[in-house]
C-alpha cells in the first residue's frame, strides 16, 4: 500500500489518515504481532464455548476475504457467495462420508469445484454489470441451494448430511478445538499471503483496472473477459475450501445453512470492514460474529442491526471501515471523472 | 380440461406478476432508481392491506386502498434513505443500500408482524362461472379486472399527465429537465412512490390469492419482478407485464413435470435465458456507449 | 511510403442514424493525421469503430497490413493501437505510477503461479514494469508526479499522462481524441510540442481536434467528416481554403 501524495499540498491530514500511515510504515510489526496473538489466543482463553466462537469468526473472515476478493478487488458484484461456501461443503460432506477421503485431500477438491461452480456463473455475467449482475449472482446462490435440497439421491435433501468426519492426519484424529483453531488460522494465513502476492502482480492491477473503469482497461490491452472470470474462480476457490472445513467442523450440514441470509452476512462483513483491502474483511468478520455473539437473542434484531449498518456505511463511508479509501468504491463526489451533463458537448 | 384451468390460473398469477414487474420498472427503468427492496415493498403493501381486514373488515376497496397507501409511505421512505442523497454518485452505492433496506424490512417485518403465516381472508368463496367444462372464479376476474385497470391508469398517467412527461424526461437528461424548472427530485421520488403503491396493490392481489400472507413473500416476489422485467430490457413496461404473464403460466404448467420445491427456481431459469439471448430485453434500441 | 492504419468505406449506421457513411482514410507510417468537422460529424464514432469498441456496420479495417474489422478493443490494443479519449479516462483513484503499469499488461506474462511464488518471470515482469514507468515519465519530464493521486494532477499534465500511459502498450499508432479540449492556451501549445516530440520519436498519431491552430501547425494531413461523410481531405493549406469545409462549418453564404 504506497502512500499517495496529494497534489495540492494539503496540511489537513485527519489523525485516521495519520494512525494509518504510521501502520502501514510499519506494517511487518503489527502482521507478525497479530499472528502471534492468534496464536496464543485459544491458549488464553480456554472456555470451549469461546474457542468455538473464535473458530466460526475464523471461517467468517475465510469467506469474507474470498468476497473481498471478487466485489472489492474487481469490483463485480457478487451477492449470492453463500453458494460457492454450500458447494465446498457438500463437496467434502458426500465424498468423505461415502468414501472416506481424508480431509486435507478434500481441501483442494473443495475449492476446485466451487471455482468451477465459479467459473460456469460467471460465463453469462461477463457482460453484465451492476442491478443485473446483483441479480444472477443471487439466483446463482439460490439454485445451488435448490439444487441442494432436491437431489436428495445425493445430499439427502433438507434432512442434510450427518457424521461428517473430522480432519485427520496419518490416521491420527485432529477434532479436538484446539486442532480445529489451528487449521482454520493455518488456512487463513495462506489464504491472505496468497492473495496478497496476487494482489500485487500484474493479475492484481489487472482486476483493480476493471473495478476502476473497465472500457479504460480494455483499450490498455487488460482481456476483460478472462480476468473477470478468473477473479470469480479465485473467489469461489477460496469460498469452498471455508466450506469443507466447515463441513468437517460442524460435522453436519444442510441446506439452510446456505441460504440467501447467509450471503447477505458476508456481504454485510465486507461492506463494514472495508473492501479493497485485506484487513477490511478480516475487521468485518470480526465485528460481525462480535455483533452475533451479543445478539444472538434475536435472529430479526441481528439481522436488522447489519441492515442498518449496511445503510449507514453507505451514506457515511462507503468502501468500509478500513476499504480502499483511493478507489471507485468510496463515493468520489470531489474529484469529477467525467464532465457533468451540462459539460458534455450536444450532438447534433 | 385440468390444464385450461392451470392456464387460467396462470394467466391470474401472472396478471400479478405482470403488475409486479410493471412496478418494478416504473422505480428502476422510468425513474431509474436501481432497487433491491422492490419485493418487500409488495410485502409490506400486502401487510396494510392485512391490517385493514383485521380493522375494519371484509372491505375489499378499502384494503386496496390502504395496500396503496402503506406501501406508497414505505416507497417514500426508501426514498430518503437511499436515493435522494445518491442521485449524484455511482449507482452501486444506492444498491448496497437498497440490499442492506431488504433485509432491514423484511426482519423489521418479521418483528413487528410476526414470524408465522398469516391467513388472509377468503373472498367470493365458491362463487364462479362456468364456460363449458371451465370454471372461472370471481375472484380470478377480480384479480385480473384489477391489473388491467392500473394498467390503463399508468398508461394515461405516463403518457397524457404533465408529471408523467416530466418522469420520462427526468430519466434521459436530468440537467435539461432541471433547465426547464422541473424539480427532478420531487419527480423522481413521485414514481418511486407510485411504482410502489402499485406493487402493494399486487401485493395485496397475491395474498388474497394464495389466503396466506408471511414476512418472507418480499424475497421471491421481487425476484419474479425482476425476472419478468429484464424481458422488457428493465425499461419497457407492457414487455415486463408479457414477462410477469409468462412466468404465471410457466410456473402453473411446471407443477405437472418438475418436483414442486423447484417452483421457485422458475423464475431464475427466465432470467438467466433471457439475460443469455437478449442481454437488453426484447425491444431495445442498441443504445451508444459514449466514451 | 507504408500504410500503416487504413479503413475502407466503413460505415456505422445506428438505427436510422448514419453516424459514419462510408468513410475512406489512409493514414501512413509516421505522419501526424488530422481529423476534424463540426459536432456530430461522426469523428469519435470513427475512432471507435477503428478502435473495436464498435463493429462496423459494412467496411473493412487493416492495420499493419492485417484485417481487424471486428476485433475487440483489448486485442486491437494488444496490436499497437492505443488511444486516449475526449474525457480524460485516467485511474483517477491510482498513483501515475500505477497507471502506466498497468499500460505494461501486454507486454508482461505473469500467471497465478508465478504471483504465488515469486518465480523468476515475476520478478522480472514487476522490475520491468516499474523500472519502464519511470523511464517514461522521466522521458517526458513527468517522473515527479509519479507517486501523485492521478485525479488531483492539473488538467493538462493529466492529458499528457493519459498518453504516456497509451505509451506503455509500445503502440505503433497513437489515436488522440480530442486532446486538447478544456485546455487553456498554454496548455495546449505544451500539448503541441509534446506531440510533436513523440511523433519524432517515431509514433505515428491520428488525432481529432477542434482546436484549428493545434491542427493546421501539427498534422502533415488532414481529413473532414461532417454528417459522417468525408468532405475533404489533403494537406493543411488545401483544407483551409476548401470551399467544403468553410461550408460545412459555418455555411454557403459565409465569405472566409
Amino acid at each position: 500500500m504506497k502512500k499517495t501524495k496529494e497534489a495540492t499540498l494539503a496540511n489537513g491530514q485527519s489523525r485516521t489518515d495519520k494512525i494509518i500511515g504510521f501502520i502501514t510504515a510499519h506494517k511487518i510489526w503489527f502482521i507478525i504481532l497479530a499472528i502471534a496473538a492468534a496464536i496464543l489466543l485459544p491458549v488464553i482463553v480456554t472456555s470451549s464455548y469461546y474457542r468455538a466462537i473464535f473458530i466460526k469468526t475464523l471461517i467468517y473472515a475465510l469467506l469474507a476475504s474470498s468476497l473481498n476478493a471478487i466485489n472489492g478487488y474487481s469490483g463485480q458484484f457478487n451477492i449470492g457467495h453463500a453458494g460457492f461456501y454450500c458447494i465446498g461443503a457438500y463437496t467434502y460432506a458426500i465424498i468423505a462420508t461415502r468414501w472416506g477421503v481424508n480431509f486435507f485431500v478434500m481441501l483442494p477438491v473443495a475449492g476446485i469445484a466451487a471455482g468451477l461452480a465459479g467459473y460456469i456463473i460467471s460465463l453469462p455475467t461477463l457482460r453484465l454489470k451492476g442491478m443485473y449482475l446483483a441479480m444472477v449472482t443471487m439466483g446463482a446462490g439460490e439454485v445451488i441451494r435448490l439444487i441442494a435440497i432436491s437431489w436428495r439421491s445425493v445430499t439427502k435433501g433438507n434432512n442434510g448430511i450427518s457424521a461428517i468426519p473430522a480432519p485427520s492426519i496419518f490416521g491420527y484424529k485432529l477434532s479436538s478445538l484446539l486442532n480445529y483453531y489451528y487449521i482454520i488460522l493455518v488456512l487463513l494465513i495462506i489464504m491472505l499471503f496468497l492473495t496478497y502476492r496476487v494482489i500485487n502482480s500484474r493479475i492484481g492491477r489487472a482486476w483493480m483496472s476493471i473495478r476502476e473503469d473497465q472500457n479504460a482497461s480494455a483499450f490498455l490491452g487488460v482481456e476483460i473477459k478472462r480476468y473477470k472470470s478468473n477473479n470469480f474462480v479465485y473467489g469461489a476457490f477460496w469460498a469452498g475450501i471455508a466450506g469443507c472445513f466447515a463441513a468437517a467442523f460442524f460435522q453436519y450440514i444442510q441446506p439452510e445453512l446456505f441460504n440467501f441470509t447467509r450471503s447477505t452476512e458476508i456481504l454485510s462483513m465486507v461492506i463494514l470492514g472495508g473492501q479493497g483491502t485485506l484487513v477490511g474483511p478480516l475487521l468485518g468478520a470480526f465485528t460481525v460474529s462480535f455483533l452475533t455473539e451479543v445478539l444472538r437473542f434475536s435472529d430479526q434484531f441481528r439481522l436488522i442491526i447489519y441492515a442498518i449498518l449496511i445503510i449507514l456505511m453507505m451514506w457515511f463511508r462507503p468502501q468500509g471501515l478500513v476499504g480502499a479509501k483511493h478507489s471507485v468504491l468510496a463515493k468520489r463526489l470531489e474529484i469529477k471523472k467525467h464532465k457533468t451533463p451540462a459539460e458534455k458537448k450536444v450532438t447534433r | 380440461m385440468y390444464i385450461v384451468e392451470q392456464l387460467i390460473n396462470g394467466l391470474c398469477q401472472g396478471g400479478i406478476y405482470a403488475l409486479i414487474a410493471i412496478g418494478f420498472t416504473l422505480v428502476f427503468g422510468i425513474t431509474g432508481l436501481v432497487t433491491f427492496c422492490y419485493g418487500e415493498i409488495v410485502m409490506m403493501g400486502a401487510y396494510g392491506s392485512y391490517f385493514v381486514f383485521q380493522w375494519v373488515g371484509l372491505n375489499v376497496p378499502l384494503a386496496m386502498l390502504g395496500a396503496f397507501l402503506f406501501s406508497a409511505f414505505i416507497g417514500f421512505f426508501v426514498y430518503k434513505i437511499c436515493y435522494e442523497r445518491f442521485l449524484a454518485v455511482p449507482h452501486q452505492i444506492s444498491l448496497l443500500c437498497t440490499i442492506g433496506m431488504s433485509t432491514l424490512l423484511t426482519n423489521l417485518a418479521q418483528l413487528v408482524f410476526g414470524l408465522e403465516t398469516k391467513s388472509m381472508p377468503m373472498l367470493m368463496a365458491g362463487m364462479n362461472i362456468q364456460i363449458g367444462e371451465i370454471r372461472i372464479t370471481y375472484l380470478q376476474i377480480l384479480i385480473i379486472g384489477v391489473v388491467v385497470l392500473l394498467c390503463l391508469f399508468l398508461s394515461w398517467f405516463l403518457n397524457k399527465t404533465r408529471i408523467g412527461a416530466a418522469l420520462r424526461s427526468v430519466k434521459q437528461d436530468r440537467v435539461a429537465t432541471e433547465l426547464l424548472g422541473i424539480d427532478s427530485s420531487r419527480v423522481m421520488m413521485i414514481g418511486n412512490c407510485i411504482g410502489s403503491a402499485l406493487g402493494g396493490i399486487a401485493g395485496i392481489l397475491y395474498c388474497i390469492s394464495y389466503m396466506s400472507i408471511s414476512p418472507t413473500l418480499g424475497t421471491s416476489v421481487g425476484r419474479i419482478g425482476f425476472s419478468a422485467a429484464v424481458l422488457g430490457g428493465l425499461v419497457n413496461i407492457p414487455w415486463a407485464a408479457a414477462g410477469g404473464v409468462i412466468i404465471g403460466i410457466l410456473e402453473n404448467l411446471s407443477i405437472i413435470w418438475i418436483p414442486a420445491s423447484f417452483r421457485s427456481g422458475i423464475a431464475y431459469v427466465f432470467l438467466i435465458i433471457v439475460l443469455i439471448f437478449l442481454p437488453q430485453g426484447i425491444a431495445s434500441r442498441k443504445k451508444r456507449t459514449k466514451l | 511510403m507504408s500504410i500503416l492504419l487504413e479503413a475502407k468505406q466503413v460505415s456505422k449506421f445506428f438505427g436510422g442514424v448514419k453516424a459514419v457513411n462510408q468513410v475512406d482514410m489512409q493514414i501512413e507510417k509516421g505522419e501526424i493525421f488530422g481529423i476534424i468537422g463540426p459536432n456530430g460529424a461522426g469523428k469519435t464514432t470513427f475512432f471507435n469503430v477503428i478502435s473495436g469498441l464498435y463493429t462496423p456496420t459494412s467496411g473493412d479495417i487493416w492495420f499493419k497490413g492485417e484485417k481487424i474489422t471486428g476485433l475487440i478493443p483489448e486485442q486491437v490494443a494488444k496490436m499497437g493501437m492505443a488511444r486516449t479519449f475526449q474525457n480524460i479516462r485516467l485511474f483517477v483513484n491510482m498513483s501515475v505510477a500505477d497507471n502506466i503499469k498497468i499500460g505494461f499488461h501486454t507486454r508482461t506474462k505473469t500467471n497465478f503461479a508465478d504471483a504465488f511464488v515469486h518465480s523468476r518471470r515475476y520478478k522480472d515482469d514487476e522490475k520491468f514494469a516499474t523500472q519502464k514507468s519511470l523511464e517514461l515519465l522521466e522521458e517526458v519530464g513527468l517522473s515527479e508526479y509519479s507517486q501523485y493521486q492521478a485525479g488531483k494532477l492539473a488538467y493538462g499534465t493529466q492529458r499528457k499522462v493519459e498518453i504516456v500511459r497509451a505509451l506503455a502498450l509500445n503502440p505503433e499508432i497513437l489515436l488522440l481524441d480530442e486532446p486538447a479540449a478544456g485546455m487553456n492556451p498554454a496548455e495546449t501549445e505544451s500539448l503541441m510540442c509534446f506531440v510533436k516530440e513523440l511523433n519524432q520519436s517515431g509514433y505515428t498519431v491520428a488525432v481529432i481536434e477542434h482546436d484549428m491552430k493545434f491542427i493546421m501547425n501539427l498534422c502533415d494531413r488532414i481529413m473532414v467528416l461532417d454528417h459522417g461523410t468525408k468532405i475533404a481531405e489533403g494537406l493543411p493549406e488545401e483544407i483551409k481554403d476548401d470551399q467544403n469545409v468553410i461550408e460545412a462549418y459555418f455555411g454557403s453564404k459565409a465569405v472566409i
